[in-house]
């Protein structure tokens, strides 16, 4: 290699040629770090918003399009997510130096909140729901519309009457006996799925029974003085027995989350536990059946009904990164606080805020009553706030969960959440 | 025997086309009674996917066309020349260097991504046509310079030497001697580098993300699908617009496809 | 072949003198916009990468800590990888046989130009065509729990079958998707390596009397040697990277049972917010792809180098 020729690659033309390709213009998010703003002074807010079957991106654009009218001087672009989810996308916008200056749906815990802007001193903040609840070291990064209610369970009526059940159960051991009965009767019992659902429907149901045997759950397992498995496992046994006995479908892990409802709406099965954002579902749904609910039911001996799973419906957070500070908290705040906005977005994702009268269909009043008779609300699994575990503790609880229907013991599969847990702290 | 089994194995491939094309024009319930018949077809859920805002397919598949375009040119202005050098020059510099490529070829883009990210960032390239096309390029690369250089050695060097002697410079040599002679290896590269980019779907997912505003045929089918997964009236008609007319050219240029990955293959 | 020895000889023009260093420059130029470029989105993501894996970045923080070989010793006892590699592993050993016997067996069955074995190529062919993601949409609307089969098999009274609920079958049909979409390009790629079998060679066989099997495996399949070892080192390297199947058809369920490490790399990235640790995931999957590739190259030269002898 001792050649008396330059250097063995000569960068320069190369390089230059690099540059020439690549110098041209500017980069492909149009100042990240300087305000976007065209001549016209006009702003542009960009906002990642969740997409489901509910919560089009067409209504999304229609949402904002009022905001948009009253502020000539600010544009909302809704975007939406590339990766599985929002919370797949944003962790990939923030390591891309895109973040968007507005977030939907995801909370804040340690890990986002320092990426988030502390709105703890806006004075309109402090009056959202569960702001208190939500609250992150004393500080407020995440303000919401309403409610979800997420411990209710969702019945076919005419089922119940064929099967002869006249009162819906409260008891898991009630819980049972509707089952068996529904079973006999000739309906699948209780219709779950594959995806997401089968670890968020567990959650689901035992958040009133467990809240009252560990009222605060996540906080004892972050500071480890319980295990999440092992205090799971009375439940996770009872949810084998009922794949044993055919009370669930055993190849339901084969459905998706929309095969599911779409399941449960043709009449085909007995119960459905699902958060209140269902009822937006049925209200559309076409069916020669009626739907009632209940809160999930609880131990023998335990209060019913139970606190109910509550999480924050349409969670907003704001990104401490945004060139447009002002444009996204005026944003945020009409979002939260405009009763039109609010109530479009209750009504679009079926969720409640106290105080505010929209025209209800009867399965959403009768929603509205279980959470006016529930002595309190929960966090549920990831949790929120001071009550939150490890980001994707939801996910690897359903993995696990997934396990009961492919021949793991109970047991294996609390093992496996608390190896999960060891292995994130 | 032969003849019999063949027809059978087309059948088989061939079904799943065959159930997706007849249910983009059919209403869930029917698809859900019946999902092989032909009742009740309409054409409503395609008009639905048409305009479809979260996917504008026509946008989708210009997006995608012009990465396509973009790639291959510059993939064959990059790699053709570096693979002549390579294959011409008998200096050990250039056979590491020839080494040092085809490392690349077993390097999993997957794998890549994720750093890829943090280098574009850094050249301010993300979510940006250009870093899209640049990486994609990149990929392109270790491959074709092997295939290209494997090509340019059956090629004999008598006829750059003729034209060295008539004066023509190295560059002028290689454009218009040897380059003219490697449109075998060049077709085949061009159709393997466009199956590639036209049906990647984990770079485009991140280098352009949602801020860019991007994207290609395939990102957009996920953002369109992948929600709906069980509502069968937007799950077909969404498919079957994402490949009918990629399939119907590559039906229309199949011969020059097939013939193509072969002639370069076999002298590579 | 004679020119071409006798060039050098041919006397030196005048200006031959300046060209060794016109051409030094010449070759610089030509090779470098390659080499920089590869160089930029390539290597030095690939050294980056080996940088993430001893941190534990999340992704975006200011300051991430250096932890060594951390990420390294996390992998090892990290159930997740554990049962992701074994898929990814199974799926790269089944699929490159299947990929392989059924693209040199259709190869055999459709050589020869005919508009009947031009049609069964296209056929063959177009899954290729469609991306991974949207075979894997279309199988999974096929094959899903309420998907098209299984419609028709309760309407007809049958039981549900698990193609995608039960982790075993939900192996298997991923297994088999992946070879329906791609041996199509194996058919292609072992097309072409039999047009290079003498067929003189073939015929001479005949003549002595062997017989078909005979024949391939003495004559055909030596002399497609090269064409095998380039298939299955294709298929190997292609298969250990399956994502976007992944993606479609299954998500990685039932229960995780699908997950490939490329899944898991971009999920314990992103979603996790893990990024160091993914990033040891990459390079171990960089090292094991490049390894395999390695070994099974260096095998198949070796057993063509037996043949010959």
């Amino acid at each position: 290699m001792r050649s008396p020729r330059p250097s063995l690659f000569p960068l320069w033309p190369a390089l230059g040629s690099l540059l020439l390709l690549t110098g041209c213009g500017g980069g492909g998010f149009a100042g990240d770090s300087q305000a976007r703003q065209d001549e016209n002074g006009q702003v542009t807010v960009r906002m990642l918003v969740n997409i489901s079957p509910n919560l089009t991106q067409a209504y999304w654009d229609g949402l904002v399009k009022p905001f948009e009218q009253a502020n000539p001087g600010i544009d909302v672009k809704i975007e939406a997510p590339t990766g599985k989810g929002v919370a797949d996308t944003l962790p990939q916008q923030l390591a891309a130096g895109n973040a968007p200056d507005v977030v939907e749906t995801l909370m804040a815990d340690e890990t986002l909140a320092k990426q988030m802007l502390d709105l703890t001193d806006q004075p309109w903040a402090k009056d959202t729901p569960l702001a208190e609840q939500a609250k992150l070291g004393g500080r407020i990064y995440t303000v919401g519309v309403g409610v979800q209610a997420q411990s209710l369970v969702f019945y076919n009526k005419t089922a119940f009457d064929k099967a002869g059940i006249e009162l819906p159960p409260t008891t898991f051991d009630e819980f049972d006996a509707a089952m068996g009965k529904l079973r006999t009767a000739g309906y699948l019992p209780l219709q779950t799925g594959g995806d997401f659902l089968t670890g968020l429907q567990l959650l689901q149901l035992t958040n009133p029974s467990r809240a009252q045997t560990h009222p605060t759950w996540q906080q004892d397992v972050k500071a480890g003085t319980i295990k999440a498995g092992e205090s799971m496992l009375p439940h996770l046994e009872r949810y084998r027995t009922w794949i044993d006995k055919g009370y669930v479908d055993k190849n339901a892990l084969g459905m998706k989350y929309a095969d599911a409802e779409t399941a449960f709406l043709s009449g085909k099965s007995g119960m459905y536990v699902m958060g209140s954002w269902f009822t937006a579902t049925e209200a559309k749904a076409d069916k020669d059946f009626e739907v009632g609910v209940f809160p999930a039911p609880v131990d023998e001996g335990q209060q019913h009904p139970g606190p109910q799973g509550a999480t924050l419906a349409a969670p907003y957070m704001i990104l401490k990164s945004t060139p447009n500070k002002d444009a996204a908290l005026k944003l945020v705040q009409w979002l939260v606080t405009d009763p039109a906005a609010v109530k479009s977005q209750l009504a679009q994702d079926g969720n409640f805020r106290t105080g505010v009268e929209r025209d209800f269909t009867p399965l959403e009043k009768e929603v509205q009553a279980i959470l006016d008779a529930a002595p309190a609300g929960v966090p549920q699994g990831e949790g929120y706030g001071d009550a939150s575990l490890p980001k994707g503790f939801n996910s690897a609880w359903n993995t696990e969960v997934q396990g009961l229907y492919v021949g793991k013991s109970p047991k294996d599969v609390a093992e496996g959440v608390d190896r999960w847990l060891a292995g994130r702290s | 025997m032969r003849k019999t089994f063949l027809w059978l194995s087309a059948v088989f491939m061939l079904v799943p086309l065959y159930v997706l094309t007849v249910n983009a024009f059919k209403g869930q319930q029917e698809i859900l009674a019946d999902p092989f018949g032909l009742a009740g077809l309409t054409l409503e859920p395609l008009a639905r996917a048409l305009t479809n805002p979260q996917f504008n397919v026509v946008k989708g598949y210009a997006i995608t066309l012009l990465f396509v375009v973009a790639v291959n040119v510059l993939s064959v202005v990059l790699a053709a020349p570096a693979a002549y050098v390579i294959a011409r020059s008998p200096k050990r510099r250039f056979r590491v260097l020839m080494l040092f490529f085809l490392a690349g070829t077993f390097i999993p883009g997957q794998v890549l991504v994720i750093p890829v990210v943090y280098v574009l960032k850094t050249l301010g390239l993300m979510g940006t046509i250009r870093g899209f096309v640049l990486f994609e390029t990149t990929l392109t690369l270790p491959f074709s310079i092997f295939l290209y250089a494997g090509y340019i050695a059956t090629i004999p060097a008598v006829l750059d030497q003729a034209a060295a002697v008539d004066g023509a410079g190295r560059l002028r040599t290689f454009w218009q001697i040897v380059f003219p002679l490697m449109r075998p290896a060049v077709a085949t590269m061009v159709i393997l580098n466009t199956f590639s980019v036209w049906n990647d779907f984990v770079n485009p997912q991140i280098i352009l993300g949602p801020g860019s505003g991007l994207y290609t045929v395939t990102t957009g089918v996920y953002a369109a699908v992948s929600q709906y997964a069980t509502d069968y009236t937007v799950v077909f008609p969404t498919l079957l617009l994402a490949i009918a007319p990629l399939l119907v050219f590559f039906v229309f240029m199949q011969r020059h496809i097939i013939s193509g990955l072969t002639a370069g293959a076999t002298k590579g | 072949m004679t020119l071409t020895r006798e060039a050098p000889v041919v006397a030196a023009p005048p200006a031959a003198r300046t060209r060794p260093r016109r051409d030094g420059l010449a070759n610089a130029l030509m090779v470098a916009p390659a080499t920089v470029l590869y160089t930029v989105m390539l290597i030095v993501p690939v050294g980056l990468a080996f940088y993430l894996s001893l941190t534990d970045w999340d992704g975006f923080s200011a300051n991430p800590a250096f932890v060594g070989a951390g990420n390294y010793a996390d992998l090892l006892d990290d159930p997740e990888l554990r049962r992701a590699a074994a898929v990814t592993l199974l799926i790269a050993a089944a699929g490159t046989a299947g990929l392989n016997l059924l693209g040199l067996g259709f190869a055999l069955l459709v050589n020869g130009a005919s508009r009947a074995n031009t049609f069964f190529r296209i056929v063959l062919f177009y899954p290729h065509v469609l991306s991974a993601l949207v075979v894997g949409f279309l199988w999974s609307a096929i094959l899903g729990t309420s998907g098209a089969v299984n419609n028709l098999v309760t309407s007809w009274g049958g039981e549900v079958l698990p193609f995608l609920s039960d982790p075993e079958w939900a192996t298997v049909t991923m297994i088999a998707v992946l070879v329906w979409a791609g041996f199509g390009v194996n058919v292609v790629l072992y097309l072409a390596g039999l047009q290079a079998v003498p067929h003189s060679l073939i015929e001479a066989a005949r003549i002595d009397g062997a017989t078909r099997w005979q024949v391939f495996r003495n004559v055909t399949l030596p002399a497609l040697g090269p064409s095998v070892t380039v298939n299955i080192v294709l298929s190997l390297v292609t298969l250990l990277k399956t994502y976007d199947l992944v993606v479609s058809l299954t998500a990685g369920g039932p229960a995780g049972q699908t997950q490939t490490v490329a899944y898991l790399i971009l999920w314990n990235s992103f979603h996790d917010a893990r990024l160091g640790f993914g990033s040891a995931q990459s390079v171990i999957l960089m090292l094991v792809t490049a390894a395999l590739a390695f070994v099974v190259t260096r095998l198949r030269r070796r057993g063509e180098l037996a043949v010959h002898q």
